[in-house]
């Protein structure tokens, strides 16, 4: 028997609302708390059995004896207090990516881990990608010699998608003092960390930051790394300035060794639709024959979410050291603060 | 000159004033009164930019403006470029984003976000239901001293397969909740349409959208919204008469396909550079794709993506 977790949702957002749908998948997790400000997503959130509603979230975490996880969403802004707050009300916490919007406030946060003695993680979800953990096993294997070179790209909409009912892109993504910066920040946190994950410690040695969309922060930007612990290099394309429409998905991650390369790109279905079909036959016999599902394998690229909270849970229950750790979180952040002065920028400008 | 013209002109060496100037010229246009005020209805649906093939381009208005003021002489007439907010879209983020604001300072007009007009409360009878309508005040005012453009966009759209003049007044709504008039998405164009009645309809079809952008180099003119609708349809190789809004618009009187007299480049030209999009697909695709993915999660108990519900 798997002992149980109760979790807390901070936000109900979009990624609020795809965490609450996957906790209920997740063996062993309960969710008996939600906070969010909409009282449309938080009937949204009782009707699947969440008892504990709030409008505030300190309401929450100011009650947190049922609780073992707080699982943080909210706008960047909201990332340090919250997080921080979560650890000396004892939670467990997986804060959504960035860790937070300065090498600052992700200080703060890491002083508040140690200090707790509980687990973070952050949302670097991009490490439980199905086509990234098959290149990660490709290099791992020794298939591709010494990495020389990383591209990591992901060029998309970002917050400026279009779901397929239409709903206002959040008013905070439009305000650089509630995100801290621009797509360097969202998709270029996801390539940076990437980069990490296969070439190790690295820092930024060029950056051209974009802004193509007339947005007080960049929209665009590429970021040349260089790893300290190898001769390992990296160049991130990062954009939030294609239209994209699901489930077009503009992401490519290619590794250059010695002995070969390998890419994202050979272990992503060539048609989803198919694999869509294919995966939710799949589901569909699970469910006949009584067994668990896979929750958005369907989805291909939503997966990902699930994995990233089942492994959390995971670490937590067997006191293990999270597979993505709050220094993780900080060195990201360092590096993408780097990455703006190389661009001339001041990330304090924003703030 | 018919009211029923429609110009067709294809952009020549990325001259876009000539053949903006061309495009007037073919349908006569004239401004003889005296114009005070000049309402520019560009569509910019999203914040995705004209080469998306989504938003009218800046630079087909920033033509039309020039020639206003340089061959009709309306040098000191107030030239407003105004949209509405829409579900998705707010105003005033668009018209930075697409860099209206940067056109506005350049010519000395201005931006006007028609959601912040005062709204007045119409109630229309469309094939026999009773639309209620908010529509700005600015635009049901109209008097012979002002101008009102209605620039489009030439696309293809899955509920109503074109979107171009029709539909682009349809955005002219105060209300930003436009989603909610959907379900009789047909009735409403034509409600709007029933109202609001603009002076001349410039088509930016210079990039147009298909399944994919489609650069046509074309701008459509005409006086009557159902004329050019009629005609773009037929570019893009519907049947008008198929086409739901259009055959509705018909029947309320707003236009006799029979009256259009076709003026410029070769329609059946055109046709050949369009890339059709089944109809029926386009109207069903996506809808059929959801209610299959939301019966799978019923029956599985998977998970639908937050910006996949509905």
């Amino acid at each position: 028997m798997v002992p149980m977790l109760n979790v807390g949702i901070i936000g109900l957002g979009q990624m609020g609302r795809l965490h609450l749908y996957n906790c209920l998948h997740i063996d062993g997790v309960k969710v008996v708390a939600a906070a969010d400000q909409s009282k449309k997503f938080l009937k949204k959130a009782e009707s699947l059995g969440v008892k504990k509603l709030f409008t505030d979230y300190h309401g929450m975490l100011n009650d947190p004896k049922d609780l073992d996880v707080a699982i943080i969403s909210l706008p960047n802004s909201l990332h340090r207090e919250s997080a921080i707050l979560a650890l000396e009300a004892g939670l467990n916490v997986f804060v959504e990516k960035p860790l937070a919007r300065t090498v600052e406030e992700c200080q703060e946060i890491s002083n508040a881990v140690r200090k707790s003695g509980r687990k973070l993680t952050v949302g670097h979800c991009m490490r439980f990608l199905d086509s990234i953990e098959h290149v990660k096993k490709h290099v791992d294997r020794g298939l591709v010699g010494s990495l020389e070179v990383i591209t990591a790209e992901e060029i998309l909409n970002g917050p400026f998608s279009h779901g397929a009912v239409p709903t206002p892109v959040p008013e905070w993504w439009f305000n650089p003092q509630n995100t801290g910066g621009g797509v360097l920040l969202d998709l270029g946190y996801h390539m940076i960390d990437l980069f990490r994950f296969f070439g190790g410690e690295a820092d930024a040695v060029f950056s051209v930051l974009d802004h193509k969309m007339r947005l007080p922060m960049e929209d665009g930007a590429i970021v040349v790394l260089r790893s300290r612990d190898s001769d390992t290099k990296g160049v991130i394309n990062v954009g939030w300035y294609q239209k994209s429409i699901f489930p077009s998905f503009n992401f490519r991650f290619i590794v250059h060794g010695n002995a070969g390369f390998t890419s994202t790109e050979h272990f992503t279905p060539k048609n989803l639709y198919a694999y869509a079909v294919k995966e939710g036959l799949k589901n569909f016999s699970r469910r006949i024959v009584g067994r668990k599902i896979k929750p958005l394998s369907y989805t291909y690229y939503y997966e990902q979410y699930v994995k990233e909270l089942a492994t959390f849970f995971d670490s937590i229950r067997r006191d293990m050291e999270p597979p993505v750790t709050v220094t993780d979180g900080l060195r990201t952040v360092e590096i993408i603060s780097q990455a703006y002065k190389l661009g001339g920028l001041q990330q304090e400008s924003f703030l | 000159m018919s009211s029923n013209v429609v110009g067709l002109v294809k952009v020549a060496d990325g001259d876009i004033t000539s053949s903006v100037e061309n495009a007037l010229g073919l349908i006569g246009f004239k401004t003889s009164r005296k114009v005070e005020s000049v309402f520019i209805k560009a569509n910019l649906c999203y914040y995705w930019d004209s080469l998306t093939g989504y938003t009218t381009d800046r630079r087909l208005v920033s033509s039309l403006i020039d020639i206003l003021r340089k061959k009709y002489g309306l040098q000191d007439a107030d030239i407003k470029v105004v949209e509405a907010d829409a579900t998705a879209m707010r105003t005033s983020h668009v018209f930075k984003m697409l860099k209206y604001e940067e056109l506005a300072a350049e010519k000395k007009v201005t931006l006007f976000n028609l959601s912040e007009d005062k709204v007045i409360e119409k109630t229309v009878n469309v094939n026999n239901k009773e639309i209620s309508l908010k529509i700005p005040k600015c635009l049901l005012n109209l008097h012979g001293k002002d101008l009102f453009i209605n620039m489009p966009k030439m696309k293809i759209m899955s509920h109503t397969t074109i979107s171009c003049a029709m539909k682009n007044l349809f955005g002219c709504m105060a209300a930003p909740r436009k989603i909610a008039y959907h379900p009789m998405l047909d009735e409403t164009i034509v409600a709007m349409n029933k109202v609001l009645k603009p002076d001349l309809t410039i088509v930016d079809g210079i990039v147009a959208l298909s399944s994919f952008p489609v650069k046509m180099n074309l701008i459509v003119s005409g006086f009557t919204p159902f004329s050019v609708d009629w005609t773009v349809s037929r570019i893009m190789g519907y049947n008008p008469s198929r086409i739901n809004h259009l055959r509705l618009a018909r029947r309320e009187g707003l236009g006799d396909s029979k009256d259009i007299v076709l003026k410029g480049e070769d329609l059946s030209e055109l046709r050949k550079m369009w890339p059709h999009v089944n109809a029926f697909r386009l109207k069903w695709q996506n809808r059929l794709q959801l209610k299959l993915l939301r019966t799978y999660c019923r029956i599985v108990g998977d998970v639908i993506p937050p910006f996949l519900e509905v």
